[in-house]
């Protein structure tokens, strides 16, 4: 039986305003007909069920770029970015539009950057641009992005030095922001990117998608950093593809954001690939976050890891689906996801839901999930010798988080992460 | 220094006495000791200083230096100068133990109305005391007490008791997990910090620690009551007949 629901006022605005131009008019016309097959995601739908999209985005928010925002309340939030003092080139999008006038581009040859809102765009992105993903936002994000970066690291270059790339949202209109990137590592590049996401106080919608090709021997270590405005939908969709004896090691840490899901798609297409995904939420308030990880082990001798810790106040709500599937031919696969919430109070919920489909008999994977207040021996050890309810307070949760971002290489980053931290804990206990 | 009156004490969940009218008196620049078998309730007192959360006080009294010590929370007795080397150190996965002790101290200087510790003098104090420990370079940036051995958690134990210089030491069991050469080294530690400001109280089950920590005092606990006081001599004693005679 198939069920037809009605449109809501969101699809149909999408339906209407939908008039695809340029190179990519195809396959933006078959990325649009592939979400149209769903709509909206809904609670009807497994995957959904914790979020649906139908509910969250309860009104009609047009697909918009470019900005009517002044020139102060942009800069005003290009300094909310906690990373100006450790990206070393920064590439600026501004409600959805590349703004190369505040943008400052690698000082090097070993990368190529082209915006994805040019008109010509060369073929090693365009090639990367297919219609064909299964997720109905990744589809939409397809058929509407304005912009974004499209970043080539050459073969063999080692780009150590972060490049920051810094979405801001005014959110002068209640509107669908749309970007994508499109990150290619030739064989044996390294590279260190950080994707950072602000915005304005107004409600707003960012669907963004960052597509990651990481090639033999390549490495990318990668974080994200998540600071949308407090009325804002973050919808977003990572997808990996990692060839032979390719490393990634991802971290995202969300703090803001009404709504947000995120979603990671990580295929292992070539041998002896590791991947390493992490991520911190924390949340208050009302905030929900719905964060869904599918890792494909569709090779033989790859290793996944993925650890999430999720850190709840007042009426916040976390959720974690990890999936990983282990194809027929993948022995020696060796994987493990877990997820940490810590519920600081009565109100907050957490759900985790840990999957794992395997095909294959020469395997080690696991995973667990566990959800808990602070612990009480650890409160009363720091309290044993003078540290304050609030101050020990503050270090436990710090400290819970933190381990999800322990591993992130660069020093300079972590201090960054830790300090987004502690701001989040001394804005709590302000209260 | 502390003067504990018809002490009773009941675990909060399970309405179970433990301590059964204690008394208790020690002053300032003597160590004393509470020897007796498991279960005699000589944790459970430890805790109760400290501040523990679980157990009730139904009956009697705890004064410290003239103030009522039940009435004070727990991180108020820590800058008050009461300090627990616990049997169990609590491990804390994500915060390094020199950040630890770091907070810790500041905390009760900020309590008792002092200026904060710079970090580079921290550093200084906390690397000699370090180095008489024991304690390496290496466990003062690991997370506290997170991997460390037996040994190891005992001795960063007596290096907080050395950087925060309470005035009473309440040490629970601190022998345990020692091999000979440990417990020496902790001894020592401890010895190194008796003066006529501080008292220590001293929780053992055996007699060993007490040829390293000389006690002033003896006293023997069972069934949640000193039974008997004396001497050095008393530990001696009860090595040899054992704690069957004050059995309950």
């Amino acid at each position: 039986m198939t069920v037809s629901l009605m449109k809501t006022p969101a699809e149909t605005a999408y339906a209407d305003a939908f008039d695809p131009q340029g190179a990519l008019a195809d396959v933006r016309k078959s990325a649009f007909a592939q979400f149209a097959e769903t709509g909206l995601p809904h609670r009807r739908m497994e995957d959904w069920k914790w979020t649906d999209l139908r509910q969250l985005i309860s009104k009609a928010l047009p697909p918009a770029s470019g900005t009517s925002a002044s020139a102060e309340a942009i800069d005003d939030l290009i300094a909310a970015s906690p990373f100006g003092d450790v990206a070393r080139a920064r590439l600026v999008f501004v409600d959805g539009s590349y703004d190369p006038g505040r943008s400052s581009l690698p000082a090097t040859g070993d990368v190529e950057f082209a915006s994805l809102g040019s008109d010509d765009l060369p073929a090693w992105v365009s090639d990367k641009l297919v219609a064909g993903s299964t997720d109905p936002i990744a589809a939409l994000n397809l058929a509407y992005m304005s912009d974004g970066a499209a970043l080539r690291f050459k073969a063999g270059s080692g780009m150590d030095a972060p490049i920051e790339l810094l979405f801001v949202t005014t959110a002068e209109q209640a509107a669908t922001y749309t970007t994508r990137n499109v990150v290619v590592l030739d064989e044996g590049a390294s590279a260190t990117l950080i994707e950072t996401h602000v915005g304005g106080t107004g409600e707003y919608l960012h669907n963004a998608v960052t597509q990651l090709h990481v090639g033999d021997n390549a490495r990318l270590d990668r974080v994200k950093v998540q600071e949308e405005g407090l009325e804002a939908i973050h919808l977003s969709n990572l997808e990996v593809h990692l060839a032979q004896s390719a490393c990634l090691k991802d971290f995202t840490l969300t703090i803001g954001g009404r709504a947000t899901r995120q979603q990671g798609f990580i295929t292992f297409d070539g041998e002896h690939s590791e991947s390493y995904v992490s991520g911190a939420f924390l949340l208050t308030g009302k905030q929900h976050n719905d964060t869904r990880l599918v890792i494909d082990h569709a090779v033989p001798n790859c290793t996944s890891r993925e650890l999430f810790k999720c850190v709840m106040d007042q009426a916040a709500r976390g959720v974690f689906q990890g999936k990983a599937i282990v194809r027929r031919d993948a022995q020696k696969t060796d994987g493990n996801q877990s997820s940490h919430a810590l519920l600081l109070s009565v109100d907050a919920e957490f759900d985790a839901k840990p999957e794992l489909e395997i095909y294959a008999d020469d395997v080690i994977c696991g995973h667990g999930a566990t959800s808990g207040d602070l612990d009480e021996d650890q409160m009363f050890y720091l309290r044993a010798r003078g540290i304050t309810e609030t101050e020990a307070k503050s270090m436990l949760i710090g400290a819970f988080a933190a381990e999800a971002f322990d591993d992130v290489e660069s020093g300079a980053i972590r201090e960054v992460l830790g300090g987004l931290a502690e701001g989040w804990l001394a804005r709590r206990k302000a209260g | 220094m502390l003067e504990i009156k018809n002490l009773h004490v009941s675990l909060e969940e399970e309405d179970k006495q433990i301590i059964k009218g204690l008394d208790l008196t020690i002053n300032a620049g003597e160590v004393n000791a509470i020897m007796g078998p498991n279960g005699s309730g000589k944790s459970t007192l430890s805790y109760v200083l400290a501040g523990r959360p679980g157990y009730e006080v139904t009956d009697g009294s705890i004064t410290y230096k003239g103030q009522d010590l039940l009435e004070m929370e727990i991180d108020e007795r820590a800058a008050a100068g009461v300090f627990l080397a616990f049997q169990y150190p609590i491990e804390i996965p994500g915060v390094a133990t020199m950040q630890f002790l770091k907070v810790a101290l500041n905390a009760q200087r900020k309590a008792r109305g002092e200026d904060e510790m710079t970090t580079p003098d921290f550093m200084r104090l906390v690397r000699g005391k370090a180095e008489q420990l024991n304690v390496t370079t290496d466990m003062l940036k690991r997370p506290v007490n997170v991997g460390f051995s037996g040994g190891e958690k005992k001795r960063a134990e007596i290096l907080q008791m050395a950087v925060l210089e309470p005035a009473l030491c309440v040490l629970d069991e601190t022998d345990s997990g020692l091999d000979i050469d440990a417990l020496r080294v902790v001894a020592e530690g401890v010895n190194a910090l008796r003066s006529p400001e501080r008292a220590m109280l001293v929780i053992t089950h055996y007699q060993r620690l007490l040829d390293y920590i000389v006690p002033d005092r003896v006293h023997v606990m069972s069934d949640g009551r000193i039974v008997k006081s004396g001497g050095k001599e008393l530990a001696l004693e009860l090595e040899k007949d054992g704690y069957a005679a004050f059995a309950a």
